[in-house]
């Protein structure tokens, strides 16, 4: 560096006001950057963005941090929190240093029709909010009502990217089949806000969650079974800053309940080797591990293993914190090292249990053409075929 | 008392746009309805032929203005003329295309003039209190307004396609004026120094008005020829999906979608794109979308007004022939 | 060098376009941008200034969230900022409208005024151009690159399939097209520096106007909505007569060719 950079006090106060408190916690050891998914791929982001860096440049108030490839590479995976030995609350921060830029209205160009989007349609991905719940055409579905004890909150992805509406279809059945009660409000909700509030805009984030708040408690709901983990995150976590209280599951813990209660059975054979990728917001943001597991292991004919990297130390697929909109050139995907990862386990069907993942994954086997030795599935999809 | 209907005519090259052709055979009809007269005025130099041209397709009368300062369009020259001519004759109603010259023309000429300016108008209706009313899309043709003028005269500009071509008549004469032009000093501030026309200089994706786009089922890098040539004769930009992208056919500027290029043209053709999600994203609010795909059910004919299920090797050929015919 | 921008706020490029119960497009809950034409003339601006010293002042008409305009092009490095706000503006015509901004502009020392080719809202692609004419000066439209010296201006337009290369005398006007520059992400510093900087808000009476003397040239007389999309339609038969048919299609039912 031979520029003598301004640091300004004024800009970290500001980082740390808009939510970044534990920042000065961190004491620069650089065993989240270590950790990070980014050190095992190669190329331009990955040079770019070092996490420890990136929160030492906040923490100085110096400038450098806004660049796109540094502030909104994180994938708030959560692996560098794992062993953080301060306990920096790391995402957080990373959540707010992006909001001092996207708040003053200079949200990433790919990104602004997701943001507008979400403020027009109240989903990501430019669909009309008409047709939000379109894909449940044919189904019978009830509305979510004093009879009904769950609300089923289906991810936008689900509602609207049609490869994703398999996964709602399919977890509507094996409710349905399990004797769950449950009805949507799904025509009326909108975004459940996780992803936008990870990329740093707070205020879309807030008005969307009011929304979503004034809805469930209007309804009365108490409690939601989320289809994707990062719906979870967003009631369980978020959402009781705003006054939405609820109890909430993902479908894979509800379903593993009733697996063990009986109340669900596999019956079907499926003779293949399958495997499972640990969602970042399914198991290290909420330690749900083991219901996907023990509902694998109870379809007839499944072999079960498990990848290299699992559970607390499973890799992410690239999906979080907005990177499911960015680009990343090939070879450079994690996605790509999960499908490696898969197939070298000689694994037959890749699943998980996150819409973010599927597309990630999904994405990933075509690129690296591995469609004809590894499928990808989201463990609705499996588990619906062997009831 | 304002009378006739004009038409700014222009050419380059001693051409005629398609776009005034159009508006002398729209701008007949509305003469004939409204019993005025239908005027084409042409700035240029050597322009003389033109006339027959243009009384063949409509005119009743020609203005020609030569001058070698008017040989190339320029903004000052062009509007020094217009706004003295304008203010002798007096028409109802100066119509030209929203095309470059017109973008940059008409704005300047009203602001001389003092008087409105319908700009990219998609449609025109005669109306008995304010003479015209016209149609202009907004917000990307996401709503229409329609405007009229409250003074005289009424200047419009005109997308082009919006009327058909007329059949030219050459038994049809027209009475020839011919105006000096009259430039004042003040308007050749702006020297034009030199015009490059590319041959075939493909727009660029996110201003293009057609694209055709082709993704994996292109299987090479080879066969983008076939979608080259298609796009070359309707002046289409071509664009591709990330999968013809990450499989290294295409370079990442010409991806559309999501982490691509976002665009929304008049009329875009997908050929061999299954429709997914991120690609829609970044295409959905195309006016018209046309697929060809030989799954029939692929995603893409979910959001397509006209589908081919079939072999883009196929259909695509076929299809530029086709296109060639109608633009002729 | 003194350089203007006028910018515009619009809708988001995604927002939904509804009409209120007086017919006209509701405003209402819309997220609101920079006209994206105009962000490569706020950078361009700022190339300019870097360049060749000087001062970028940014001039906006519009309601009391035409602000936030201001203030992100405060962010990215101009210095200082505009706002026209008046009830009037709301029905006020692309004529009335350079009134407005001539006034305002006179009162800035200018050698360059720049601005975005066309507004993504009412496409009109008028103001700029009407607003050199009313200040005598030339301008240049859809302006890909730009070359400037003390007195000078090289720049090259686009034009229907090719380029112009045009030289003309400061002051002028000039509109940007998408290619001139890539505009910048401002820095955390930048946006810190921008609450600070002058943002001065105008209305009619200041500028020695009044709605009187703005009376439209041109009115609206209806908004309309699209018709929804059809339902697509698969063309049917082999390979050369749905080829054939398509080409009918889009060329006399959607008269796209
Ligand atoms: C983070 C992320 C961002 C992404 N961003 C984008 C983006 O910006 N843009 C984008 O496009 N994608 C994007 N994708 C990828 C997207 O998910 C799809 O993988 C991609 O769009 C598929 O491209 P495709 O339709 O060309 O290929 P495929 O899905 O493989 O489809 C090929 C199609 O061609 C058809 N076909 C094959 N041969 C023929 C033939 N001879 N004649 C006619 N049809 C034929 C097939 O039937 C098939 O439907 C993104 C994915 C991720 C994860
Ligand atoms: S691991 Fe924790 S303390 Fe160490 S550098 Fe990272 S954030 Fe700072
Ligand atoms: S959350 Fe994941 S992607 Fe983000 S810095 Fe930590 S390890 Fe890296």
């Amino acid at each position: 560096m031979d520029e003598i950079k301004e640091v300004s006090l004024e800009m970290k106060d500001y980082i740390v006001s808009s939510g970044a408190e534990t920042l000065s916690w961190c004491m620069q050891c650089g065993l989240c950057t270590n950790l990070c998914p980014w050190r095992l791929v190669p190329g331009e982001i990955s040079e770019a963005f070092n996490i420890r860096k990136m929160q030492r440049l906040g923490q100085l108030g110096l400038e450098g941090f806004e660049d796109e490839n540094v502030l909104f590479a994180c994938a708030t995976c959560g692996m560098c929190l794992v062993n953080c030995p301060r306990k920096v609350e790391i995402i957080d921060n990373v959540r707010s240093m992006r909001n001092t830029t996207v708040a003053a209205g200079f949200l990433p160009a790919n990104l602004r029709p997701i943001a507008g989007s979400l403020h027009a349609n109240g989903n990501p991905w430019s669909g009309a909010h008409e047709k939000r719940a379109e894909w449940q055409e044919g189904l019978n579905i009830p509305a979510f009502s004093d009879d009904t004890e769950y609300l089923l909150y289906v991810c936008c992805t689900s509602c609207f990217d049609t490869r994703s509406q398999k996964i709602a279809k399919s977890i509507v059945n094996l409710l349905q089949k399990a004797g769950v009660s449950f009805g949507v409000l799904t025509a009326e909700e909108n975004c459940c806000g996780e992803t936008i509030r990870k990329l740093g805009d707070e205020e879309l984030f807030q008005k969307l969650a009011e929304s979503n708040i004034k809805l469930f408690n209007g309804k009365g709901v108490k409690k939601i079974i989320t289809t994707s983990p990062h719906c979870l995150y967003a009631f369980k976590k978020d959402y009781p800053e705003l006054g939405g209280n609820y109890e909430v599951v993902h479908y894979a813990e509800l379903l593993g309940d009733l697996l063990k209660q009986g109340k669900i059975s596999f019956s079907t054979e499926l003779a293949k080797k399958v495997t499972f990728h640990d969602p970042c917001y399914l198991g290290r943001h909420n330690q749900v591990y083991d219901p996907q597991r023990e509902l694998l292991k109870a379809v007839p004919g499944v072999e079960f293993v498990e990848l290299g990297r699992n559970k607390e130390k499973s890799l992410c697929c690239a999906g979080g914190g907005g990177r499911v909109w960015a680009e990343a050139p090939m070879g450079e995907r994690f996605g790509e090292l999960r499908i490696t990862d898969a197939v070298d386990k000689q694994a037959d069907i890749l699943v998980t249990a996150c819409p973010y993942c599927i597309a990630m994954l999904d994405d990933a086997c075509a690129g690296l053409e591995k469609g004809d030795v590894l499928k990808v599935m989201e463990m609705s999809e499996l588990l619906n075929a062997s009831l | 008392m304002a009378k006739g209907i004009w038409v700014v005519v222009e050419q380059r090259d001693l051409q005629i746009r398609k776009v005034s052709l159009e508006l002398l055979s729209q701008g007949r009809k509305i003469a004939d309805e409204t019993g005025e007269s239908l005027v084409a005025v042409i700035l240029g130099q050597g322009i003389e032929g033109l006339a027959q041209t243009v009384s063949a397709n409509g005119a009743d009368k020609v203005i020609l203005v030569e001058d070698e300062k008017l040989a190339e369009y320029t903004t000052g020259a062009y509007t020094s003329v217009l706004n003295k001519l304008i203010r002798k004759e007096e028409p109802q109603v100066v119509l030209t295309g929203n095309t470059a010259v017109g973008k940059d023309l008409f704005p300047r000429l009203a602001q001389r003039l003092g008087v409105g300016l319908a700009s990219d108008c998609t449609g025109i209706e005669v109306d008995s209190s304010s003479f015209m009313v016209f149609k202009r899309p907004i917000y990307a043709g996401k709503a229409f307004e329609f405007v009229s003028s409250t003074v005289r005269p009424i200047l419009a500009t005109i997308r082009p396609n919006t009327f058909a071509l007329g059949t030219p008549d050459a038994g049809r004469t027209a009475e020839v004026v011919k105006e000096t032009a009259d430039i004042d000093a003040g308007d050749l501030r702006a020297i034009l120094k030199e015009v490059a026309i590319a041959a075939s200089k493909r727009p660029e994706l996110t201003e293009a008005n057609i694209i055709v786009s082709g993704g994996r089922g292109m299987k090479g890098p080879e066969n983008y020829v076939i979608l080259e040539a298609l796009a070359d004769v309707i002046g289409a930009a071509v664009g591709a999906s990330r999968a013809a992208v990450d499989a290294g056919w295409k370079e990442q500027k010409f991806q559309v979608g999501q982490t691509g290029k976002t665009v929304s043209p008049t009329l875009y053709i997908a050929c061999g794109i299954s429709g997914a999600i991120q690609h829609l994203a970044g295409m959905g609010s195309s006016k018209f979308i046309v697929a060809i795909n030989k799954d029939p059910e692929a995603n893409i004919f979910n959001v397509a007004d006209y589908g081919i299920v079939g072999d883009l090797f196929d259909v695509v050929p076929i299809l530029t022939e086709e296109f060639k015919k109608i633009v002729g | 060098m003194n350089i203007v921008v006028l910018i515009k706020q619009t809708f988001d490029t995604e927002a939904k376009i509804v009409l209120d119960a007086n017919g006209k497009i509701d405003a209402n809950g819309v997220n609101l941008i920079i006209n994206p034409y105009d962000e490569y003339a706020i950078e361009e601006g700022i190339r300019l200034k870097e360049k060749l010293g000087g001062e970028v002042t940014v001039v906006t008409l519009g309601g009391a969230r035409a602000q936030e305009a201001v203030r992100t092009a405060l962010a990215m490095g101009v210095d200082k900022g505009v706002v026209v706000s008046d009830p009037a503006i709301d029905t006020s015509d692309d004529w009335a409208n350079v009134e407005i901004i001539a006034k305002a502009v006179a009162q800035i020392p200018f050698d360059i005024i720049l601005s975005g080719r066309i507004a993504i809202d009412d496409g009109a692609s008028q103001t700029a151009v009407r607003l050199a004419e009313a200040l005598s000066v030339p301008s240049v439209s859809s302006v890909i690159k730009l070359e400037a010296t003390g007195d000078q201006l090289v720049a090259t337009r686009e034009i229907d399939g090719g380029t112009e290369l045009i030289e003309v005398a400061l002051p002028a006007v000039i509109t940007a097209q998408k290619g001139l520059n890539e505009p910048r992400y401002p820095s955390v510093a930048g946006i810190m520096k921008a609450k600070k900087k002058p943002l001065k808000t105008l209305t009619l009476a200041d500028l020695g106007l009044s709605a009187g003397d703005l009376a439209p040239k041109m009115v609206v007389t209806k908004m309309t909505l699209p018709d929804p999309r059809k339902a697509g339609i698969r063309i049917p038969g082999e390979a050369a007569d749905a080829a054939k048919e398509l080409a009918k299609l889009l060329h006399e039912e959607a008269k796209v060719l």
